[in-house]
């Protein structure tokens, strides 16, 4: 069977002899030095901070409706995100057709791109005349809700995208066809063996898609604005708070968002994936 | 049972050409030929895996050309069995069973009765990943029979083995297709393999079946030079053949001369290929005196002797330019007492020299 990326439970090197220890403590230098470098800037934030920061953070009601906000749009983002990414992947991984390098090429173009571009592309194309006549039936986008969700797709399902489909193409299609010659259909195939083994690549697409729905900003100031009870969410919290010198109350917002990040992350580790 | 009908595909730069064949019933086929001749692109047209671009496939006498893997009535092992991974050996074998939609008692007894037949019950709640070789390839096996399939379609199911547990499983698997009755059509490259199993085998070359026949038959006449290579004929010669009363004369490229009964071989004169088996060459160390009509009797020296165990391969300098290769038991080659430079004598008879057109 072929090794897939996110399908297949990891590997441990053995490390032994001086040279094997050597070895082992040059990669893991590399490790600890990232590790502490984030540390240090996290030590940092706690340190500027203090407690009646911390107090108005959780009291005030403007950043619990941007964390709900953000916490809600960002789970939409990610079922939105991975009801596109898992027929994408398994299309681009298992099927070849005129144009597939291409469409290949463009469905990465979000990583690449500035998220800005995106608020800005999104505002520019709700001007056009299929724009304005999706927010006349009603689909309104611009400086709504909904604009958060669809920044946030935008910007985030590619990432989702690529996990999934690295996970389709580590999955040998002859597990397929042998379903198909036991009475499945071809989606009988998708569904019941496919679908199963590419768990693990899923959540990772699902993680990747969270965390950078979570954390973004640029495009939502440019296409939703940046409208307390409306369209706040926590990174905007962040920039209005420290674009009127309040530091603290901004690094304490930082703070929870990391602290929320930490937990959601090490939650579907566990219990998604199964990793201690 | 398997009958394929003038069978065409292209698939990139590479196509199975006209390929037409019969596999009777209960009959155990191997389909042999070397890597990337074509044998997995044929078995998965078999299975409905790839549309074929024209020709007729039946089974049973139905056209099943049309028709979904899943309405073919076969079973199917792939190369690495494609075992599912999320599945335990028990889930494996009676997936399906469970998309039959049978009874969940019904599944659990099919299920223990094959794991028994085929010596896995112990494994049947461990998954794919903790299993040997041979472990998984008798479960691929017992998920393919569950559901008693017309056809059982075997692509290299023993390949990934070492070379003791391929030989048992090979005799097993001959067994079990005795024992089950089931139509079996086998994928492999491997030449001692295809021994062990096959009532017939057909040689896939270059997308082309170009020999079918029964494993002696390959092996004793090949239908062309590149099929003698391939089923590992020993001794090939380039020669000039040409008719001398009731025999054909071989005059091979070095100087050495054979002799082929006539009516054994289609080609009457010209360049041909002669092959003889090492099997097929008697060694003594004085030449025959009253050789039957036709022999070919040679002189040599032994050049080197090559003892394998039970087979002792010996290297003989015949004429100019010609080294044949002649093969022996270990308990003859003892009593022959022939050691490396000795001058030996070679027998041939007219029946064990093929003659081949040269391609």
């Amino acid at each position: 069977m072929n090794p897939s990326l996110f399908s297949e439970p990891r590997t441990t090197a053995p490390v032994t002899g001086l040279h094997g220890r050597l070895f082992a403590a040059s990669m893991l230098a590399f490790v600890g030095l990232f590790v502490l470098g984030l540390l240090a800037l996290f030590i940092a934030d706690v340190s500027y901070i203090n407690i009646q920061a911390v107090a108005e953070v959780l009291r005030a009601p403007e950043i619990r409706a941007a964390l709900w906000l953000s916490a809600w749009t960002s789970a939409v983002t990610v079922a939105i995100g991975l009801l596109f990414a898992v027929p994408m992947g398994y299309a681009l991984s298992r099927y070849r057709f005129p144009g597939h390098a291409v469409v290949d090429s463009i469905v990465d173009l979000p990583i690449i791109l500035p998220p800005l571009v995106v608020g800005l592309s999104l505002l520019v194309f709700f001007q056009t005349d299929v724009g304005r006549w999706i927010e006349a039936t009603g689909m309104k986008f611009v400086f709504q809700c909904k604009g958060i969700v669809l920044c946030q797709v935008l910007v985030s399902a590619s990432f989702g995208i690529r996990a999934v489909k690295l996970t389709f193409d580590g999955i040998d299609p002859r597990i397929e066809h042998v379903a198909m010659t036991l009475g499945c259909t071809r989606a009988g195939a998708f569904f019941r063996v496919a679908l199963p083994m590419a768990r693990r690549g899923i959540i990772v697409g699902g993680i990747l898609i969270w965390t950078r729905a979570f954390g973004i900003f640029g495009p939502l100031m440019v296409f939703v604005g940046a409208v307390r009870f409306r369209t706040e969410v926590l990174p905007t919290t962040i920039y209005l708070e420290q674009s009127v010198g309040r530091i603290e109350v901004a690094l304490a917002v930082a703070i929870l968002m990391l602290v929320l990040a930490a937990v959601a992350l090490v939650a579907v580790r566990i219990v998604g994936l199964g990793q201690r | 049972m398997i009958r394929i009908e003038q069978l065409n595909l292209a698939v990139d730069t590479f196509a199975l050409s006209n390929i037409s064949l019969h596999v009777k019933p209960q009959e155990y086929f191997v389909l042999l030929g070397p890597t990337g001749s074509g044998k997995t692109l044929l078995i998965e047209c078999l299975c409905g895996l790839n549309p074929i671009d024209s020709g007729r496939i039946c089974i049973d006498g139905v056209d099943v050309t049309p028709l979904e893997p899943r309405s073919r009535g076969i079973g199917y092992v792939p190369q690495d069995y494609a075992l599912f991974p999320h599945k335990t050996v028990r889930n494996n074998i009676g997936f399906g069973l469970e998309n039959r939609r049978a009874a969940r008692t019904s599944i659990r007894r099919e299920v223990d009765r094959l794991m028994g037949q085929l010596g896995v019950n112990h494994l049947a709640e461990r998954f794919p990943q903790k299993l040997s070789g041979g472990e998984k390839q008798r479960v691929a096996l017992a998920r393919a029979l569950v559901l008693e399939p017309r056809v059982l379609l075997l692509d290299e199911p023993v390949s990934a083995l070492d070379e003791q547990t391929r030989d048992s499983l090979c005799r097993q698997l001959k067994q079990l297709q005795k024992s089950t009755h089931t139509t079996t059509v086998h994928v492999c490259h491997n030449f001692a393999e295809m021994l062990v199993v096959a009532d017939r085998v057909g040689i896939v070359w270059q997308g082309r079946i170009v020999q079918v026949g029964t494993p002696q038959e390959v092996l004793q006449r090949p239908s062309s030079a590149q099929v003698a290579r391939f089923v590992q004929a020993g001794n090939l010669l380039g020669a000039r053949a040409a008719a001398d009363g009731q025999w054909l004369r071989l005059a091979c490229h070095g100087g050495v001369e054979f002799r082929a009964a006539r009516q054994d071989v289609q080609t009457a004169a010209g360049e041909v290929v002669v092959m003889v088996r090492p099997e097929n060459i008697q060694l003594a160390s004085a030449r025959p005196e009253n050789p039957p009509p036709g022999t070919t009797v040679l002189e040599g020296s032994v050049r080197e002797v090559v003892d394998l165990g039970s087979l002792v391969k010996l290297n003989v300098a015949c004429g100019a330019a010609v080294e044949l290769l002649v093969s022996l038991g270990k308990r003859e080659y003892n009593s022959s007492r022939i050691a490396a430079g000795d001058h030996v004598s070679l027998a041939v008879a007219p029946e064990d020299v093929h003659v081949m057109q040269k391609p």
